[in-house]
């Protein structure tokens, strides 16, 4: 589980361009989205560039965006709860 | 008829009258109340005078207080001379000098608060041009303080008046009104005269460009000067001449002209405009762009040695240097000349502008209008380049037209500026080199006479016009213009940031909402649209309100630039910023930040992350997420090129190098071909790892790696390298020191020239790459 954490937060530096933050920086249960002491701070451009990434990394989709699939992106902890339950084996 | 003859006896009785009155008393015998009689009689000829003259006046304010000033003083003759008659007294005769003083006083002292003053109607009547000469404020002004003088006196002479009324004899009181007081006014009138004779002499004689003479100055006038050298109006007719023989001994071809030395430049240009030569004007002497601009048959003209042989440069100096030719000047036809003008443009591709000399003279007549009178007796200074239009109005031309001696190089360095505290000074300058100024200089500097300073090319933070006057004592003028339009407006930003426009520039609202002028020196009839957006108000005046480019969308959602770097100013920890919007697998906002005194304390031990979160959060009090900036960089000087120009794509480069822990930029200086950086390496940099780890210094790999990036990145070579040549590394990079990049690239021989210094000069590493193949630049 650690090790898909450390995966998926290498896959937000680097789909989202992010600068100044390393995968390190960043905190699994913290909010990816919205305004926050340690969250990532990140927009719904992000969201979706987040969702293709997902898909191209780990062969999950979302295939409805609804209020059920966003709290899958709330943090890293939730979106790595629910790849590995969704990846394909 | 009858009124002149009624005024003419007013005005000898009125002379005459303290003689006359001692006369009657002393020699005639005559009694007051019979003396009296003259008074009522004068009385009755000056109210004659007075309706009649009123039936044919205009009815200005003037004439009304004329009017009235006359019936007073009627009503106070009658007065005095019926008191006298009744009382039989002397005294009350002896008060009409006083009242002549007075109603004088009363009609000086009214023009000057009711503008025109007298003096300055009776100039304008004596000569017609006055009103329209550019001079014409430094006329007036010079008329206003003559008629304050003329009211200090009439004070001064009716009190003497009536002392001599009151306590003297009859004998004093006609000596001192009879003779002693026209004495005086003959003193006061000859003295005025010498004055005006010596301002005259003072005022610069401004005269066109077009229009200049051989004779026009006298032979010694000092033309320009450097240190102590001095050129003066003969040695510039003689040197204009040389270089005109040697381009009338060619067949007429337009020359590029590019000269460091102003003397050198105006000599080019006069002589190119005199013998009818089309003038193309370039700050830009790149070997890459002369060829490109460089037709076949076209001449080029310059100061400094050029490169490429194959250019044919001819170097000024060899003419000037050469045998003395016999005087060939004259006049020109100012809408006949042709010159070409470069521009950097907002996009930083080079554009051409192609201008008429009537543009230029037009607008140098607007200027020495609205600014001549300030220039009085002073030498030109410049910070700026005169290939670009604002330098080569103010530093070139204008003390051309004017007379005004010219510094032959241009001021480089802020330290330079306390060299000019003995000087009277005009000095044309930019905000790149007045924002320096306010950062070096730690104590005002003890200008004997303020200097009067310029700023155009962008505008000038009201923080650093601030400081500026701290320093220097005056309160920047800053012209707005461009070198399609020429100058537009003028203002001062202790007044607020509302532009004054020039009198002959007409504002609309044109197309996007931008600026649009039209004025005497806009050839085109519809005028000129700028970039900027606008809002004009009632009386003319105007208020920028960013360039139309500055509204994007980001991801659909518009945005105004300057509003996301209005807010960041807002922390009051920013002293400049710039927002620009980039294109990766997104579209979003970057910010280029120099922080303030404040900030810089505030942020001091920071990660980067904290000050970026910092003014995010700050943001999103304000705008949405989306529009927020995700790339930051904090520097010490935004971006720009020598002119101080910030220009939105050198922003975007150096967003570009994507932000690395090894090295900081902290400044950027970008030209066509050429890139100067400031960078430091920190101590946690990867670089050092490895390198001996008791002693961090920069692998000379590593300094050839940075210029291949940022080569790649700023001056769109080619990523490898095939060949290192005449590589030196003299002295090591340490860790947190700062050093200087310079490098430059040829594109055609695929080289890259680079060297490190230290700020101070020190030279640390140099060489050359040869680059696999040249990329696009």
């Amino acid at each position: 589980m650690n090790e898909l954490k450390s995966r998926i937060k290498e896959m937000i530096v680097t789909a989202l361009e992010l600068e100044d933050v390393t995968a390190a920086d960043i905190v699994d249960d913290a909010p990816l989205f919205g305004e926050s002491e340690n969250g990532l701070g990140l927009d719904s451009i992000d969201a979706l560039e987040l969702g293709i990434a997902v898909k191209e990394n780990f062969g999950v989709t979302f295939s409805v965006v609804n209020e059920e699939t966003k709290k899958h992106f709330y943090s890293v902890d939730t979106l790595a709860a629910y790849i590995s339950a969704n990846m394909p084996k | 008829m009858k009124s002149v003859a009624g005024k003419v006896l007013f005005a000898a009785f009125s002379v005459l009258y303290p003689a006359l009155v001692f006369c009657g008393l002393e020699f005639w015998g005559l009694s007051p109340r019979r003396l009296s009689l003259m008074l009522i009689g004068l009385a009755f000829v000056h109210f004659f005078n007075v309706t009649k003259g009123r039936s044919k006046g205009s009815g200005g304010s003037q004439d009304r207080a004329n009017i009235v000033k006359n019936f007073a003083l009627v009503a106070l003759m009658f007065v005095c001379g019926a008191i006298a008659f009744f009382a039989d007294n002397i005294l009350f005769l002896k008060f009409y000098p006083v009242l002549v003083s007075l109603s004088l006083l009363a009609f000086f002292s009214f023009t000057l608060w009711k503008k025109p003053s007298f003096v300055f109607r009776l100039a304008c009547l004596g000569d017609k041009s006055i009103r329209t000469s550019p001079s014409c404020r430094f006329v007036e002004r010079y008329c206003d303080r003559v008629t304050l003088v003329w009211c200090v006196f009439f004070v001064v002479n009716a009190t003497i008046a009536l002392g001599t009324a009151l306590v003297g004899s009859d004998r004093i009181w006609s000596l001192y009104n009879g003779l002693i007081s026209y004495i005086l006014i003959g003193i006061l009138f000859a003295v005025e005269f010498m004055v005006r004779k010596m301002m005259q002499k003072k005022m610069q004689s401004y005269i066109p460009v077009c229009d200049l003479q051989r004779d026009s100055r006298p032979d010694g006038a000092i033309v320009c000067f450097d240190g102590a050298s001095e050129r003066t109006w003969s040695e510039f007719v003689s040197d204009v001449s040389k270089v005109r023989r040697f381009l009338e001994s060619s067949e007429n071809r337009p020359w590029i002209l590019h000269c460091e030395d102003s003397y050198f430049f105006i000599v080019a240009l006069l002589s190119m405009l005199q013998s009818g030569r089309k003038a193309m004007v370039t700050a830009n002497r790149q070997e890459a762009f002369i060829k490109e601009i460089k037709k076949p048959g076209y001449g080029f003209i310059t100061d400094t040695p050029f490169g490429d042989a194959s250019a044919g440069a001819v170097q000024i100096q060899d003419i000037l240097n050469g045998p003395e030719v016999e005087t060939l000047w004259n006049s020109f036809d100012k809408n006949a000349a042709e010159m070409v003008m470069f521009t950097s443009g907002t996009t930083g591709e080079p554009k051409s502008v192609p201008k008429r000399f009537s543009q230029f003279e037009n607008e140098l007549y607007e200027l020495v209008k609205v600014f001549g009178d300030d220039w009085v007796g002073r030498k030109v200074y410049s910070t700026v380049n005169h290939h670009h239009i604002y330098g080569l109005l103010f530093t070139v031309l204008l003390p051309t037209a004017t007379g005004l001696p010219f510094r032959r190089h241009r001021i480089d360095y802020p330290s330079e500026l306390v060299s000019l505290a003995g000087e009277k000074a005009v000095i044309a300058s930019s905000p790149a080199y007045l924002k320096r100024l306010a950062a070096d200089a730690e104590k005002p500097i003890e200008f004997k006479y303020t200097p009067i300073i310029y700023s155009s090319g962008g505008p000038l933070p009201e923080e650093v016009a601030r400081k500026c006057e701290g320093i220097t004592g005056y309160w920047t003028t800053e012209i707005y213009g461009s070198t399609e339009t020429g100058g537009i407006a003028y203002r001062q930003s202790k007044n607020g940031p509302i532009w004054k426009p020039f009198e002959v520039c007409k504002m609309s609202i044109g197309e996007n909402d931008c600026l649009n002028v039209k004025s005497s020196y806009i050839l085109e009839p519809e005028g000129f649209t700028t970039g900027d957006l606008v809002e004009i108000y009632d009386d003319g005046r105007f208020l920028l309100k960013g360039r139309a480019d500055s509204i994007v969308k980001i991801e659909e959602k518009r945005i105004s630039l300057p509003e996301v770097e209005n807010r960041l100013k807002q922390t009051g920890l920013v002293q400049d910023v710039r927002v620009v919007p980039m294109v990766g697998s997104r579209q979003y906002l970057a910010a280029a930040i120099v922080l303030n005194a404040e900030g810089r304390e505030k942020f001091k031990d920071l990660p980067k992350l904290e000050i970026n979160n910092f003014f995010k959060k700050h943001l999103m009090q304000f705008i949405e997420n989306t529009v927020s900036p995700k790339k930051w960089r904090y520097l010490e000087e935004l971006p720009q090129d020598t002119q101080g120009k910030i220009k939105m794509r050198d922003i975007q480069a150096l967003f570009g190098i994507p932000e690395s822990p090894n090295f900081k930029i902290l400044k950027m200086k970008r030209e066509p071909g050429t890139v100067t950086l400031k960078l430091v390496f920190p101590e946690t940099s990867d670089f050092y790892s490895g390198h001996f780890p008791a002693f961090k210094l920069l692998p000379a790999v590593a300094q050839v790696d940075m210029v291949v990036t940022l080569a790649h990145a700023l001056l769109g070579t080619s990523q490898t390298v095939s060949r290192i040549q005449r590589t030196k590394f003299s002295y090591p990079i340490l860790p947190n020191v700062p050093a200087i990049l310079e490098m430059s690239y040829k594109a055609d021989a695929g080289k890259v020239a680079f060297s490190y210094t230290l700020e101070e000069g020190r030279a640390l590493s140099s060489g050359t790459l040869v680059m696999t193949e040249a990329a696009n630049a």
